[in-house]
């Protein structure tokens, strides 16, 4: 899985990358529009992850480049908050997908999972965790072989957890991505404890057990162990 | 009151003062002068007689002399007035008389009374006084009519610029364009208001480009901050210290916090500066139902209903953006202050839009809850911009929103009136 990373700002370009190399991604880099352009007219990438502002052009005329060159690669687009033009454009041009700075790089995984899979790259269509076998497209959940019923909402979390692995994730980034990032956190996190004790009791009764571990103050992970 | 109607006020009292004292000093003035003219005549009258009976003739006596009464007995001598009856009109006349004796050759000494009626005397002076007063009135009319009309005229320059005041808007960006009058204190007055709007215009832009600025540039820190931060709740040596991990955590929590209050405060001076000219037809029914499953999570953790009711489809014509925050800080702002186990209503009318929701009475200004920073309690987590924004947005659509604490039912009830 070949991914380019369009960032001018090199502290973030450095974090991002950090954050998405545990998801086996190959991850290439480029800092500035130039860079960029070069490289999707040099290279096919399955995924484009691009932040429309950048020092020498906007970011939408890459998503145009790469839409007229008919790339497979998806794309997501950062955008800042303010500028719900560029995000709507963005969407119209062809992007797959965005998320407004700054954003979790627990839902940036999410999201990037989803493109992917949406795109059925390498056929992608189960996803694999230790006894768990989901099919997104049939939104079902095997626990060895057998189904679990879960709600809408224990199911999006499930998916959540599915493409953060081992990754803590914090009660804020759980709340926005059930939420949409316009509620406040704070006012959400007994909601987030219910349906994770729920989720957690599902599980459980189909022997699936600590798969879900509370980080006490900070939020919840998926083991792998 | 009108300065003009005030100076104006004054005048007409001193002009009618002098008025009243003129009139009366006219009156007295005029009738003493013609009674000293009568009175001289009457005094030719004495000489004439005298001169008669010195040259030995007889009195003149009626019916050929009228005005004249001659008597043998003494009477009171000198000028006296009497009233005598006309005959012919019977009525008083007034009269003025002047007693004297004389002493013919022959004879015992007589006392002679000349009389001249008044009546003719006193015509005069009410035919000069009118025409006096007429005069005076009509001078004092038509200064006041004179003064009204170069109210209008001299003054329209100083009403054209406090107009101009009055519409003025400073986030259209343009200073004040006033022109110069021939008057020269009004020419200097919308010199010194342009120079004014120049500079408040120069301030404000420096203002306006600083917040944008701050905004911008304080976002691109906080995504890294907030990155960082991610990455080092990561790290498996936190598991050593059960103490490290809740710190970061709510470090993260807290740039989240500020990431998010630099949203609501961009997105006020975006408003604030009209930055949102694009305008579509929003279908606010459907907007509504969308945003109540969004916050559908959000209602069940707090174990709140939502009651909406929606019968008439009413669709605005505005920017999309905005109407999405509109209708989401007003669902929110009920979530928020809402009671456990209560309601969030929404009814949507042909022309407005009510969400109400129990709570306790807040007490204070209504108008106060719309104040930036303004919370509910003080260790809430929001930074209290919600309300702003619907505001902000009611002003920049015209839309008038209004609170009320409704006592019988313990509600808020937030309005939002689109147009008449």
């Amino acid at each position: 899985m070949k991914l380019l990373l369009v960032e001018d700002e090199p502290a973030l370009r450095a974090v991002l990358l950090e954050s998405l190399r545990p998801g086996g991604y190959v991850v290439e880099v480029a800092a500035d529009f130039a860079q960029a352009y070069e490289k999707i007219k040099l290279y096919r990438y399955d995924c484009v992850l691009l932040d429309l502002t950048l020092p020498d052009g906007n970011g939408l005329d890459l998503v145009r480049a790469l839409k007229a060159d008919n790339s497979p690669a998806g794309v997501l687009i950062f955008t800042a908050r303010d500028t719900l033009e560029d995000r709507i454009a963005g969407l119209d041009l062809g992007a797959d997908d965005y998320l407004v700075k700054p954003f979790h790089l627990s839902e940036l995984n999410a999201r990037l999972r989803a493109i992917i899979r949406r795109r059925q790259f390498q056929g992608q269509h189960h996803i694999v965790f230790r006894d768990l076998l989901v099919w997104p497209d049939q939104a079902e959940v095997l626990v060895r072989g057998e189904p679990l019923t879960l709600t809408r909402k224990e199911y999006d979390l499930l998916l959540y957890l599915l493409a953060n692995p081992d990754r803590v994730l914090t009660k804020e980034a759980i709340a926005e991505h059930l939420c949409g990032d316009a509620v406040d956190a704070a006012d959400s996190f007994d909601f987030i404890y219910t349906h994770f004790k729920n989720l957690r009791k599902k599980l459980q009764e189909k022997g699936a057990d600590n798969y879900i571990r509370t980080m006490y103050g900070v939020g919840y992970k998926l083991s792998s162990e | 009151m009108k300065l003009l109607a005030a100076t104006n006020r004054y005048y007409l009292a001193l002009a009618a003062v002098l008025f009243a004292v003129g009139s009366g000093a006219l009156y007295v003035g005029v009738n003493q002068a013609l009674r000293h003219e009568v009175g001289e005549q009457l005094d030719i009258r004495r000489h004439e007689v005298e001169q008669l009976v010195r040259a030995g003739r007889p009195l003149p006596g009626p019916p050929f002399e009228s005005g004249l009464e001659v008597s043998a007995g003494p009477r009171p001598l000198g000028f006296g007035d009497v009233l005598l009856r006309d005959t012919l009109e019977h009525e008083s006349v007034p009269h003025r008389q002047l007693t004297f004796a004389v002493r013919p050759a022959v004879g015992p000494p007589v006392w002679v009374t000349v009389r001249k009626s008044l009546v003719e005397t006193d015509d005069l002076v009410r035919v000069i006084l009118a025409t006096m007063l007429g005069v005076l009135a009509a001078l004092l009319g038509g200064a006041a009519l004179l003064n009204r009309w170069l109210t209008e005229r001299l003054w329209a320059p100083f009403r054209h610029t406090l107009g101009a005041l009055r519409s003025y808007d400073l986030q259209q960006h343009r200073p004040l364009a006033l022109p110069t009058p021939a008057i020269a204190e009004f020419a200097e007055l919308n010199l010194a208001l342009t120079h004014l709007s120049q500079r408040l215009v120069a301030d404000y832009e420096n203002l306006r480009e600083f917040t944008a600025n701050a905004a911008h540039e304080t976002q691109t820190p906080l995504a890294i901050m907030q990155a960082q931060l991610e990455q080092l709740l990561q790290l498996p040596a936190l598991e050593q210290d059960p103490a490290a991990a809740p710190l970061l955590a709510e470090l993260y929590g807290a740039t989240r916090r500020l990431s998010r209050l630099h949203q609501a405060l961009g997105l006020l001076s975006r408003i604030e500066n009209r930055q949102f000219a694009a305008a579509a037809p929003v279908r606010l029914g459907e907007l509504l139902a969308e945003k109540s499953q969004q916050l559908g999570p959000l209602l069940e953790a707090r174990g709140l209903v939502l009651h909406l009711h929606a019968p008439a489809p009413l669709v605005l014509h505005m920017h999309p953006g905005l109407a999405d925050s509109l209708v989401h800080n007003l669902l929110h702002n009920a979530i928020k202050h809402n009671e456990p186990g209560g309601d969030v209503t929404a009814i949507l009318g042909s022309n407005y839009l009510e969400i109400s929701n129990p709570g306790a009475d807040p007490g204070g200004d209504p108008a106060r809850f719309f104040e930036r920073f303004r919370k509910h309690r003080a260790t809430a987590d929001s930074p209290g911009l919600g309300l702003s924004i619907v505001q902000q947005i009611g002003v920049y659509y015209g839309f008038g929103v209004s609170y009320a604490f409704e006592p019988a039912g313990r509600r808020h009830v937030l309005r939002v009136q689109f147009g008449a």
